[in-house]
């Protein structure tokens, strides 16, 4: 048997499909009570109280916090949910 | 959780349902102004729109059947359980935030964050009103917190 010629170049490429996550972020503003929004971050997320008051306090000193970070679909509903209890929140492309 | 009770005086209690009859039908606008609601895809910034609205629509039947119901000297609104207690907290919120972009969206946020401590004298009557009623709504926001969640004013 006759031995080709042309010798196929076989190879593999290893494609990772990453989809993007996104940060969900609440902003600080001037009308909700520091309780309150340690009240809104606790039912929203389901987080403690001990956590939920560090992302407030972010958000107080720093102006802003990433408070959470996944997928599309659920951080827009997280940002949603926030907006209803008038957090001043929004989402961000991470990377 | 036992019921929850806000307590005010009849005057307050009137002063307050007449502001929040003027107040109530702009809460909607406000609440869907203020979202940054994604534009990327129409049909999520449609069901983003409606889903604010529907819930400020719900939020201004609650406070108005809180405060109507709410009669006698002392004026008392009495809250069930947990959920309707976190349903008027952030009702309560809404109508602040209502009363901060129509009535004075001109006064900087870290002056309206000290809104007790404002200097009101040189403001219209109007104004004057509205941050007292922003204040008073604030101080029901406050009261509501503190029996919801004893560890907030750890």
């Amino acid at each position: 048997m006759a031995k080709p010629k042309i010798k196929p170049e076989i190879g593999t490429e290893k494609v990772v499909s990453v989809s993007p996550h996104w940060n969900v972020v609440v902003l600080n503003d001037p009308v909700n009570y520091q309780d309150y929004v340690v009240i809104v971050l606790t039912n929203v997320l389901g987080i403690s109280h001990t956590q939920a008051k560090k992302y407030m306090l972010i958000v107080h000193n720093e102006g802003r916090a990433i408070v959470w970070t996944g997928k599309l679909e659920r951080a827009e509903m997280i940002v949603l949910e926030l907006q209803q209890w008038h957090l001043s929140a929004r989402l961000e492309k991470n990377g | 959780m036992a019921e929850l009770r806000l307590t005010m005086t009849a005057e307050a209690r009137n002063v307050l349902t007449d502001l929040l009859r003027l107040i109530a039908p702009a809460a909607a606008r406000v609440s869907v102004n203020r979202a940054q609601i994604p534009d990327g895809d129409k049909e999520v910034a449609s069901f983003w729109t409606e889903s604010l609205s529907a819930q400020a629509g719900e939020e201004a039947r609650l406070l108005a059947a809180a405060f109507a119901n709410a009669k006698g000297e002392p004026a008392v609104i009495i809250l069930k359980n947990e959920a309707q207690s976190l349903a008027f907290l952030r009702a309560l919120s809404a109508v602040r935030f209502a009363l901060r972009e129509l009535v004075f969206s001109d006064i900087p946020d870290d002056q309206l964050e000290r809104a007790e401590d404002l200097d009101d004298d040189n403001l219209p009557n109007e104004k004057r009103h509205a941050l007292a009623c922003y204040s008073c709504f604030g101080l029901l926001q406050q009261s509501l917190i503190s029996q919801i969640d004893s560890e907030a004013f750890d």
